[in-house]
Order: C-alpha cells, then structure tokens, then sequence
C-alpha cells in the first residue's frame, strides 16, 4: 500500500501542474465575465429600451399605441414635427433602436375597422439575437392592440357573445400521458424541458472523458517518452499498482477539473439564462414535469452517477492502452482522437435523434459504444426501462473489466516496450 | 563464489527476429560480469530479460536460485536496473526523485533515509538536488541515476553502458563508485561498448555478437588465449 501511495502522489503531482491551475482559473474568470457581460445584455435587453416614435397622425387611436408601449417598457423619443427621413436621421444618430412611424389616418382607420398600416425601422447595429428584441416586442404589443381592437369591435357589434369565442371557436385543450401519469401540456413543451435538463450531462460526460483520458494517455506517453518507464517497470511494486494509480490520480484530477468547468459553465449559463420570464416558464413547466414523474429523485441521480462513473472507468481503462500505443507526447494527442469519437458519436446523434427509435443495426452500433448508456440514462429513468439501464451498467462494467485485464496484461509483457502505433511509419523492435 | 545469476539457453525473438540465439553465463557473488559486443548483439536484450522487463522466448534465468520468470516480483526487490538511456522525472527536484524512488524499496522512515543519504553522497551534487532534474547536466542526470541504482546496495546491479554520453573525468568517478559498491557486496551486471572501461571495471567478460556468446574468461584470460593486448583486439579475433 506504501509503494502505491508513493506513486499514487507522484502521478497526481505531475498531473497538476501550475499550467493546469492556471487554465482552470483563468477558464472559471472568462466564462463567468462572458456570462455577466450577456447577463448584462440581456438586463438591457429586458430592462427600458429606448425607441423613437414619429406620430403624424396624433388621434387619439395613435397615443393609444405609443402609451401600450410605454406600459411595455419603452422609453419614446418623440419625433413630431420632423419628416419621415429626419426622423430616421435623427433616430439612427441616437441610442434607438427602431423607429416607429405612425401615418396619418391611422386613427380615423382605426374607428373605422378599415386596415391600418404603421412603419418600423430598425437599426440593427449588432446581429446579435438581443439586439433585435425590440422589434418583436413592438410587434408583440402591435399583435395585442389589434387583439383590443377587434374584441372591442366584436363586443359592439356582438354584445352577447365572447370575442374569443368568436376567433377561436375551436379550443384545443392538451395533455401528456407518460407511463401512468397524465398532465395538462403539450409534448414539445416537455420534450423541450427534458432536452433542457438532460443538457449538462452529455457536456459533463465529454469534458471527464476526453480530459482524464488526455491525462492517461499522456502520463503513459511522457514515462516513455522521457525514458523513466523502464526503470518504473523495475521497481517493486505491482504492474496493476502502475496502472491503477495512473487512472486513479487522472481521474480525480478528471474529476476536479471538470467540477471547475462545470462552475464556470454555470456562471455562463447562469448569465445568459437568468431572464425572469425563462424562470417563470421553468416554474410553469416544473409543475407539469413533477406530475409525470419526469424529475430526478435521489436514486434517479444515484444512478446516473453510477453510469457516468462507469463511463469515466471505461474511459480511462481504453486510455492507458492507447497510451501504450503512443511513443511520444505528440503521438499521444492523436491516440486521444478514437476516444472522442466514440464519445461524440452518441452525443451527436442524441442531439439529432432518439436512439430508442433508430433502426436495429444503428441501435445495436450505438449500444456497442459504453459512453452511449450515460447518454440513455435520463430517458430511461423517465420512461421505467430499468432493465435497459441495469443492462447499459452490466455492459460498460464487462467492458471495464476486459480493458483493465487487457491493459494488466500488456504491462506485465513485452508488449509494453515493444507495442507501438506509428501514423505512416512501421518500425521493427530492436535491442 | 556462488552464482547470484544463472543464464542457460537463453533466447529471444520479436517475430521473425532473432536477438538471442541461446546463451548461457552467470555472475557470481561479488563480482562484475560484463557483456561487450557491437550494436544489436543482444546485450540490452540479456539486460531487459534479467532486469524483468522482458520476457524470454526459451531457455532458464534463475537468481539466487528463484526462477526469474515464475517470481519476477521477488526479483525486483533484490536487483536494480539502470537504462542504456534512462531519464529521471524532470520536474522532480533531484532529492525529490532519490526519496521517490526509495520509497519503494526502504521497509522504514529511517531505511528510506538511509537510501537517499547514500545516494546524495554518491551524486555529490550538493544544492542541486534541489532544483529541478529537468535544469540538469546529461552528467549530473546519470550520476543522479546511478546513485538511485546503488543505493539500496542492490545484490545485482545490471547497468546498461553505465557512462554513456559522459566526459572522461565523469567517467572515470562512475566507475571507482562502482567499484565500491563491488566492493561492498553489490553484484554488477554490465554492458558496454567501451572496452578501456570493460578492462578496468570488469571481474569477468562475455564477448556476444548476433545473440551467441562467442567466448567469456577474465580480462586476463581472453587475452592471453587470443594473443591479443586489449579487449578490441580479443574481439576482432573472436569475431573472425
């Protein structure tokens, strides 16, 4: 135990390293001042814009309009007085975002229920998707008063009877069924708030894997390529002790460095998601998630630790062979490469499709894959299949096991000095 | 003296390559025994199978009368091997490396120690062992390197070309330390091309070529029976 402590300490030293530390830190600084510089946007964006507004008709159908965009939080530059082209001059010089024209005989249409037309121009000085919010606002506040209006006309000419009943006389009212639990909503909306939740783990997933194998693979890489394995392969202490602690001290280390990312990917998205309308659609949205049972209880994240951990074992048990594969420092940076794939592979087609609905050959493909049963969890879980997520952890632990004995068994032979994988090249091992 | 190793019938193939063709020596208790022969003889090949590295495609290699192959773990605890072309870790300090590797062989604080003690003063590089490998001489890395190798005072010490890419007067330190260390009971088993240094280090040689044993005896010996002035010379002839 002595002798596997001592290099246990070893290899987590040599892992962390200052430039470790210091791209860590600086990751955490840069993505929480990217999510409060969009945390800020998105404030500005929410928060009073200012629009110009150059009413040439001034009935009182037109002041109507301009004080409903008050009451949505517009701040009104008035342009009275001035052209159309003034005005546009005049509002682009300053901090408007859209200029709104109101023609004359707007009002006189409005009483008349006749069409009635209106102008905006935007000044798009940034394509960024916040800077054309107030357009939509404008539009949004354009599409209620003509809601107003024409349930007022409705209300005149039809006194009986419900405007809204009028419009829409077929109302659809929409529930999800999921298993045995029923909620009022529609499937988009939870198919949208699942995709939601079940974002971060494919993330969490990729960054442990790809970084703890990184480490791996480079720690074997660097004992060859600075000439120290041979004399390690020497001493007394166990070749599954070698192994072990290289893949224990990366994937803590793994583990470490993806908890700080995952802080600052939190500081990021705490930035640019922190809108309070988002959080009440959240709210609205959490209540029907909890009545279908489509949340995580503790057992539920028990158990998706438990798939992410083993996908991690897998990871790091495949890395050390490739690491053996690997020459050189440089080598190893291609010998990282496999392992992406076949960690990007389910997340990409997890993105784009289901895998439960795939065709036979591509399903049986993608569950050959380990790092696919992490992604399958979450949905799993929702849906009861318990067998199928027993059956994803019984997997990645044989193929676990099979590596490990694999990779055991090249560091107990030749195979560790003498196996390598040369890109284009093949070279005879010689004494 | 007895044997502290026994090689009989030695042979190793990668693939279709031959390295060792069935050898057979010892070393006894004491004593340094020296394999010289041109590049890709089978030296390093003999030196990686006794040092556990590798393993053997025939024959039987026993020391201290275990069988290397059935118990390689006994072995290591005994015998310290030092690369043709060893690194050491280049961002350990120097004293960070000898405790390191310590560690792994002292039973005790007060063993472990007494190791790095013994190494510190075989490497006589003071202060430097405090500052990084990585900042070190190819000189002071390979003294470095030996000190680890000896201080244990290992029962064989197999040393691949010992003062490789070293200056003459470095040279000439490494190999009175390991004629100390001879002299304190350690066991060598070395290679090298030198044949000057084989001369003045070497108790008994072994000449290989193409993974056969051509002839071995004492310095002495060799020459005599070859009518040769130096060990080259005992080569060429053994060669022809």
């Amino acid at each position: 135990m002595k002798r596997f402590t001592n290099l246990l300490k070893k290899e987590i030293k040599e892992l962390v390293t200052k430039q470790l530390i210091i791209s860590l830190a600086f990751t955490v600084i840069l993505f929480n001042f990217i999510g409060q510089m969009s945390k800020k946007e998105v404030r500005k964006a929410i928060g009073v814009q200012t629009i110009s507004a150059l009413d040439e008709d001034g009935s009182a159908g037109s002041q109507a309009l301009l004080k409903g965009l008050e009451s949505a939080r517009f701040k009104i530059l008035d342009q009275s007085g001035k052209t159309k082209d003034q005005a546009i001059e005049t509002a682009k010089a300053g901090e408007s975002k859209l200029l709104l024209v109101i023609p004359k005989g707007f009002g006189d249409s409005l009483t008349e229920l006749k069409p009635s037309e209106i102008e905006t121009y935007s000044f798009m000085r940034s394509f960024s998707l916040i800077g054309a919010r107030g357009q939509i606002v404008v539009q949004s506040v354009i599409s209620a008063l003509n809601e107003a209006l024409s349930n007022n006309f409705l209300r005149e000419k039809l006194p009986d009877m419900d405007p809204a009943s009028l419009k829409k006389p077929i109302k659809s009212k929409d529930f999800v069924i999921v298993q045995d639990k029923m909620a009022e909503g529609s499937a988009n909306m939870v198919a949208g708030l699942i995709s939601q939740q079940s974002l971060l783990i494919p993330v969490v997933l990729m960054m442990i894997v790809i970084y703890s194998s990184q480490m791996v693979i480079s720690a074997v890489a660097m004992e060859k390529q600075n000439k120290t394995l041979e004399t390690l392969l020497t001493v007394p202490i166990k070749r599954t002790s070698i192994i072990t602690a290289k893949m224990l001290a990366a994937g803590l280390v793994g583990l470490i460095s993806a908890g700080v990312y995952m802080v600052g990917f939190k500081g990021f998205f705490g930035g640019i998601g922190d809108e309070a309308g988002m959080a009440g659609l959240q709210a609205g949205g959490a209540s029907m998630m909890r009545q279908l049972g489509l949340y995580f209880n503790t057992s539920g994240y028990i158990i998706l630790g438990l798939s992410i951990f083993m996908a991690i074992l897998v990871a790091l048990a495949l890395a050390m062979i490739l690491g053996v594969l690997a020459e050189d420092f440089r080598s190893a940076q291609n010998m990282i490469m496999p392992l992406m794939f076949m960690v990007m592979i389910p997340y990409f087609i997890s993105l784009f499709a289901d895998i439960n609905t795939v065709s036979l050959p591509v399903k049986i493909f993608i569950l050959a894959i380990p790092f696919s049963h992490p992604f399958l969890v979450s949905q799993n879980l929702y849906l009861g299949n318990y067998g199928m997520i027993a059956a994803g952890l019984v997997y990645m632990l044989i193929v676990f096991v099979i590596l490990v004995i694999a990779a055991a068994r090249i560091f107990s032979t030749d195979k560790i000095l003498t196996m390598k994988l040369r890109f284009g090249k093949k070279k005879a091992a010689a004494a | 003296m007895p044997n502290v190793l026994t090689v009989r019938g030695l042979k190793k193939s990668y693939g279709s390559q031959m390295a060792l063709a069935g050898i057979d020596f010892e070393v006894r208790a004491g004593e340094v025994f020296a394999l010289i022969g041109p590049n890709g003889a089978g030296k390093t090949t003999t030196l990686r199978i006794v040092a556990t590295l590798l393993t053997s495609s025939a024959g039987e290699v026993t020391f201290l009368d275990h069988d290397l192959c059935k118990e390689p773990d006994f072995v290591r605890e005994k015998i310290s091997y030092l690369p043709e072309e060893a690194g050491a870790y280049k961002d350990m300090k120097g004293l960070d490396y000898l405790h390191f590797m310590a560690a792994f062989y002292a039973r005790t604080p007060e063993e472990e120690k007494e190791f790095v003690d013994r190494a510190v003063a075989i490497t006589e590089l003071g202060d430097r062992l405090r500052t990084k490998v990585g900042t070190y001489s190819k000189g002071m890395t390979r003294k470095l390197l030996l000190a680890r190798a000896l201080m244990t005072k290992p029962v064989l010490a197999i040393l691949d070309e010992p003062t490789s890419g070293l200056d003459v007067l470095n040279a000439l330190e490494v190999r009175e330390i390991v004629r100390r260390y001879v002299r304190e009971g350690t066991s060598v088993l070395l290679s090298s091309h030198n044949m000057l240094e084989i001369e003045f280090l070497s108790d008994r040689v072994a000449l290989i070529d193409k993974g056969r044993i051509l002839d071995s005896g004492t310095p002495a010996e060799l020459k005599d029976k070859h009518e040769a002035k130096n060990l080259e010379e005992v080569f060429r002839s053994s060669v022809r």
